[in-house]
């Protein structure tokens, strides 16, 4: 007898066999055109496909014609062209036997159910046949299209749909239900309590796989209803390990957020022991390989987290830092927030952050500033030679942000003070342009602060110490003005010069003045009119403050005269302007044979002249008190892990973090009967310890996505022992049979249905 | 977390192919090319731009957004981002579609994607829900749906593709039968194999005096499994401890893991990456330095106890229109050879005239005559050079550098009148073949669930990408 069917079975085989190799041939011969097949689909691409008889295709029988017509569409579609022409023949393919055909038809109808509502109306029917295929990819296509389609008139058939699908037996097509429900929110709101409804069921969903979706459901469509979590809030937790990459992200953030709104503060003494199983259970996607977790782990733990549980974050974010450059962007810029508030985390490993000549220019303005946040006691010598390094970058803009931080080094750390004025000094003879008028910017800086501080405290004695007091510095810039060239430096050195030009000390030149200054003086006379506008005011300020110190010098008086001429003719209205009031203020040094100052209508005029000392008090009086700009963009201000902190500028929907409650919500609200630790690990699991699977089942065997939670569960009982004491007193072991019993269910009947598939073919056979 | 959308461009920027942006106008994905096409030629060196570009909203209602974008192979691919996304969330979806399609098409490049446009359409259809989440992102997964472009697929639908659905659904029970997410269900094969690479890269810098200012080696395990059935596999290792700061794959059980430091898990079929990490120099090593040199903890952590398999003397000399340079590399690896080494120099904008002569030094030590026949066999005994006008840098290289070897490069270049402004560093990469830093070992391998005895497979390979500054 069972020798008879085997013999019969492989009769049927060889049958089929010739008659696939027939059917093959015959295609062949009949299509020779078809052997452009070796070329791909690319020709598909090519601009002469006019869309002709496309239509045409898509009605023949032949079910190779169809494919090519689909496979044109889409290419059209990539091609930006509008081809919802052909919405009425594809949605009469959709029910094709063929899953190519089907998958292309769904593609198509999924870019176009949204324009075309009024057509994709008429094929309701099919999509609802559809949601009872026995492929689970057809269902949730079937469910993705439906909710795509923007019609308010079918809303309550689409909740439906998604009630239907949120109760399949596939994760996957439950998974696909999570998601139509944000779509049919948007399409009409008044769903809401039915879509509440399949979400608060969705969330006592046993797999893992779909529960990152409803995840995002629950966000976009009841994110203030909290509430509804307390029962799941520890399962969920606990699931966290199991549940795919992205959803880990998404039920992360969720977590995040319940447990700021729900749980009490935690301070270094005590942790609330739902704050604490949130840690734990959140602290092993340290070692995903996705990114996006860890950060969202990292989130997690920075804003749930006591200040000593943060330095946990560390060794993970620079483990990113390694994954690509592109990675290495974004995570620099969230190490330069995190190192904003607490620089004490990332200080020890600072050389992560050194500067590679092929970084992107942004990862070095980013390394730059989190250097400078790091710099210390400790590290400020090696953090201060890396900077003095890059100052040879060939890019101007990244050099001109070093220099700045070397300023900034010194003003906070004031062992290092003397060297960075070293190592300014000796980039103002360096050849580049850039170079040259940043150091002289940041000198200044670094200048007038020491000055101010001089004079007001008994930093005094440091300043006089030091090998090169301020006063030698400007006296070394003043010399190599021939040097500076750009416009700005060169504008800053002669302010400088001018300002602190006084000295009671007798010297070779005009008395007052500093012996050298008189001279910076005649330079820039010489070259006034090739001089930038910026200089220009800068020059006549110069003359002016040196003419106030020194009145008695005829040839300080001529000079500073020709530069009020030169200037009061300028064609720049700024340095006019600038020419005629520093000469009106001047009027009362009464120096008449200075030619610029005479004025003709000067007694007529009448008004208020200031003497001598009132000039000088004008001039010289409250210039000090630069500060060093800060950052524009406050890092504290985004939350970490968001677009807007990497941009630097407001996007628009930026979500602000819930600040903790004084006192959390009652914790007993959590305690759920699901909240019994898992028994000892089901037979069944994969677990190392108990390796022998029960074979017998075959394939079907729930062999991973046991309700317990996925892959280790036999390992994973073990970390949790403390709290399984924790919540000993409610143990109920009938949650777990529970789900071993669905999960049998579901098994068999997918035994079943796979039977049944298997009839099916025989019976085509 | 989701994503606006994906949108594939070739070299010249024009757009392939993009997913279907649903939600947004139409005008939106054009914003997004546009933006990164003009922000390209705004680089300041070729390839410097910002992955993350920010693209002012187009009307005033609008809300702004980001374009994250990777390159790859010929072309880029941009993702488009808006609200309180994470950028993060933009790549790590980006690097698992490149991976998908690496998987599906093997080398990718503008043409291939353009043969196989319809099953990259399908792959994004499966990979990305419309509203921008990611969806199936498995490889095991959708193979089952989404079937690889082979011949026979081809054939089949040529000839009628009924079949197709026929074998789709006999062979593996049809898609998301099997209960292990990452695994296909049903498999078999005639003889059972799975192999492990040990990649490990080095990164460091080296300062103008030869010392070491940071240095990390970073290792993968590419597996390529083909086992039949659900095989469950605990690999454990001799000396676990030299490893740090691993990444996992989803198949490896974490509290297996933290409990003995062996690897338990059921593999996903075909290549994947087991697990990433960091290599540590052994404790001993680094309390010994503790003792001996005394630093404080900071230094402690700064410098790993790696040494920089080669040395190099730089020595460039800059004038007013141009500058010289000098590198003398000397291997120092003891015995193995290095291979495929590349020095780098970005010679700053504007830079030509590049004139070199490559030579090989008479180095070799004890070794000189090992070294002597492979100048005499090898055909390249001098290295070569070139300029990349595009990137503008001088390029050294040198196909085989066996040990203790010593190779020069002199030069010249000429820049325009504003000065030379070269990089201050060589960028240097190499590899070597069947060597690992960590010298981490396989103890053993066991398979249990399954009867057969796969045959199992090891070896190692390391790169280096060393920036030595002058």
């Amino acid at each position: 007898m069972a020798a008879l069917s085997l013999e019969s079975a492989s009769r049927t085989i060889t049958e089929n066999a010739s008659r696939l190799g027939q059917r093959l041939q015959e295609s062949f011969s009949e299509h020779t055109r078809d052997l452009a097949i070796t070329r791909g689909s690319s020709l598909y691409l090519e601009p002469d496909d006019k869309g002709k008889n496309i239509r045409n295709q898509l009605d023949s029988s032949s079910d190779r014609e169809k494919l090519d017509a689909m496979k044109r569409l889409v290419a059209l579609i990539s091609k930006g062209r509008n081809v919802s022409e052909y919405f009425a023949q594809v949605v009469k393919n959709v029910a094709s036997q063929n899953l190519e055909i089907r998958k292309l038809v769904y593609i198509y109808l999924l870019r176009y159910a949204e324009h075309e509502p009024d057509l994709a109306l008429l094929s309701i029917n099919t999509f609802q046949k559809d949601l009872t295929d026995h492929n689970p990819l057809i269902r949730a296509m079937a469910l993705r299209v439906l909710s795509g389609i923007k019609v308010p008139m079918i809303g309550s058939i689409v909740v439906l749909a998604i009630k239907k699908c949120a109760a399949d037996m596939s994760p996957y097509v439950r998974k696909a239900a999570a998601f139509a429900i944000p779509k049919c929110y948007e399409l009409d709101s008044s769903h809401l309590p039915a879509l509440i409804e399949i979400i608060s069921s969705l969330l006592r969903d046993r797999s893992p796989l779909s529960i990152g979706s409803v995840a995002v459901a629950f966000e976009a469509v009841c994110p203030t209803r909290l509430d509804m979590l307390h029962q799941q809030y520890r399962r969920l937790c606990r699931i966290l390990v199991d549940v795919d990459e992205w959803g880990q992200i998404d039920l992360l953030n969720l977590l995040l957020r319940y447990a700021r709104t729900m749980l009490p503060r935690p301070t270094e003494d005590e942790i609330d022991n739902d704050v604490k199983f949130l840690l734990t259970s959140a602290e092993p996607l340290f070692q995903s390989r996705n990114p996006a977790v860890v950060l969202a782990a990292a989130r997690v733990f920075y804003y749930t987290g006591p200040p000593s549980y943060h330095s946990r974050l560390v060794q993970p974010l620079l483990r990113l830092l390694h994954t690509s450059k592109e990675v290495e962007r974004v995570v620099i810029a969230y190490v330069h927030a995190l190192s904003h508030s607490n620089p004490s985390l990332f200080s020890p490993f600072y050389h992560q952050f050194l500067i590679r000549t092929d970084d992107f220019r942004q990862v070095k303005q980013d390394k730059i500033k989190v250097l400078l946040l790091l710099a210390n006691f400790e590290t400020h010598q090696a953090i201060l030679r890396e900077f003095i390094d890059c100052a040879d970058d060939p890019d101007d803009q990244v050099v001109s942000e070093v220099i700045r931080a070397i300023g900034r080094c010194a003003h906070s750390i004031p062992e290092c003070t003397q060297q960075c004025l070293t190592a300014l000094i000796t980039m103002i003879k360096s050849q580049r342009d850039a170079v040259v008028s940043s150091a002289v910017m940041v000198l200044k800086y670094l200048v007038q602060s020491q000055l101010t501080a001089a004079s007001s405290s008994s930093f005094a004695s440091v300043a006089a110490t030091a090998q090169q007091s301020p006063l030698k510095i400007i006296e070394q810039l003043a010399r190599r003005i021939d040097d500076i060239r750009h416009a700005q430096a060169r504008a800053c050195v002669l302010w400088l010069v001018g300002q602190y030009s006084a000295s009671n000390e007798p010297t070779k030149g005009p008395e007052g003045v500093v012996e050298w200054a008189p001279d910076i003086l005649r330079k820039a006379a010489k070259s006034f009119s090739a001089e930038s506008p910026l200089a220009k005011l800068q020059i006549i300020t110069l003359a002016a403050k040196l003419l106030v110190l020194c009145p008695s010098d005829r040839k300080l008086s001529l000079i500073s005269g020709y530069v009020f001429s030169l200037a009061k003719f300028d064609l720049n209205y700024d340095v006019r302007d600038r020419a005629r009031s520093i000469t009106s203020l001047l009027s009362g040094l009464a120096l008449s044979e200075v030619v610029g100052l005479k004025d003709p209508d000067q007694e007529s005029r009448g008004g208020v002249v200031l003497r001598r000392e009132q000039v000088r008090l004008v001039l010289f009086e409250g210039k000090v008190g630069v500060a060093d700009t800060e950052d524009a963009f406050d890092p504290k201000s985004a939350v970490l892990g968001s677009l807007g902190m990497i941009t630097q500028k407001p996007m628009h929907g930026d979500s602000i973090l819930p600040d903790w409650l004084e006192r959390g919500v009652e914790s007993s609200l959590r305690d759920s009967p699901d909240d019994a630790p898992p028994p000892p690990p089901p037979p069944t699991s994969v677990s190392s310890s108990t390796p022998h699977i029960s074979r017998a089942k075959g394939l079907a065997s729930p062999v991973v996505l046991s309700p317990s939670g996925g892959s280790p569960t036999g390992a994973n009982k073990t970390q949790y022992t403390d709290l399984d004491a924790f919540y000993a007193d409610d143990n109920g072991a009938d949650d777990e049979s529970d789900g071993s019993e669905e999960e049998d269910s579901e098994e068999e009947s997918g035994e079943e249905e796979e039977e049944d598939e298997a009839e099916e073919q025989r019976n085509h056979g | 977390m989701a994503i606006d959308g994906l949108i594939i461009l070739d070299n010249t920027g024009r757009p392939i192919i993009q997913s279907g942006f649903r939600s947004t106008s139409a005008a939106y994905p054009m914003l997004h090319v546009d933006a990164f096409n003009n922000a390209l030629p705004k680089s300041h060196r070729s390839g410097d731009i910002d992955p993350v570009i920010y693209v002012p909203p187009y009307n005033v209602a609008d809300s702004p957004s980001a374009c994250c974008h990777v390159e790859c192979a010929d072309m880029r691919i941009l993702c488009p981002v808006s609200g309180d996304v994470d950028p993060l969330f933009a790549f790590a979806f980006l690097q698992t579609f490149i991976d998908i399609l690496r998987e599906y098409f093997g080398a990718l490049s503008a043409a291939t994607l353009k043969d196989n446009f319809d099953v990259v359409y399908q792959l994004l259809e499966e990979t990305l829900d419309a509203g921008g989440h990611p969806l199936t992102t498995s490889p095991n997964a959708l193979r089952d749906i989404v079937l690889p472009p082979s011949l026979l697929s081809k054939l089949l639908s040529v000839a009628g593709a009924n079949l197709n659905s026929t074998i789709n659904s006999g062979s593996g029970g049809g898609p998301f039968s099997s209960p292990i997410p990452w695994r296909k269900a049903g498999l078999r094969y005639n003889s059972n194999e799975i192999y492990f690479d040990m990649v490990e890269d080095l990164t460091a810098i080296v300062n103008k005096h030869g010392t070491t200012l940071s240095c990390s080696v970073w290792g993968k395990i590419e597996t390529n499994a083909k086992l039949s059935g659900t095989p469950d596999c605990l690999l454990t290792f001799t000396n676990p401890h030299v490893i740090t700061d691993c990444a996992f794959h989803p198949c490896i059980r974490l509290q297996r893991w933290k409990r003995d430091s062996s690897m338990s898990f059921v593999p996903p079929d075909g290549h994947f990456t087991l697990a990433e990490y960091r290599y540590t120099p052994t404790a001993t090593a680094t309390s010994a330095r503790f003792i001996s040199t005394g630093p404080p903890s900071a230094a402690l952590a700064a410098k790993e106890n790696i040494p920089i398999p080669f040395l190099l003397k730089p020595t460039v000399e800059l004038t007013d229109s141009g500058g010289t340079f000098e590198f003398k590399l000397t291997s120092r690896m003891p015995s193995q050879t290095m291979e495929a080494l590349v020095a780098e120099m970005y010679l700053g904008e504007g830079a030509g005239g590049v004139k070199c002569v490559a030579s090989r030094g008479d180095g070799g030590g004890n070794l000189g005559r090992r070294a002597h026949d492979t100048m005499s066999t090898g055909g390249s005994a001098t290295g070569s050079w070139t300029f990349d006008a595009k990137k503008m840098a001088v390029r050294w290289e040198l196909p085989v550098v066996p040990p203790s070897s010593v190779w020069l490069l002199r030069g010249s270049f000429t820049s325009p009148s504003s000065g030379p402004r070269p990089a201050h560093a060589l960028q240097v990469r190499f590899t070597v073949p069947s060597y690992t830093f960590s010298s981490l070992k396989i103890d053993q391998l066991k398979v249990t669930g399954e009867t057969y005895k796969p045959y199992k497979g090891v070896r190692g390979k390391t790169s280096g990408n060393v920036e030595w500054r002058w």
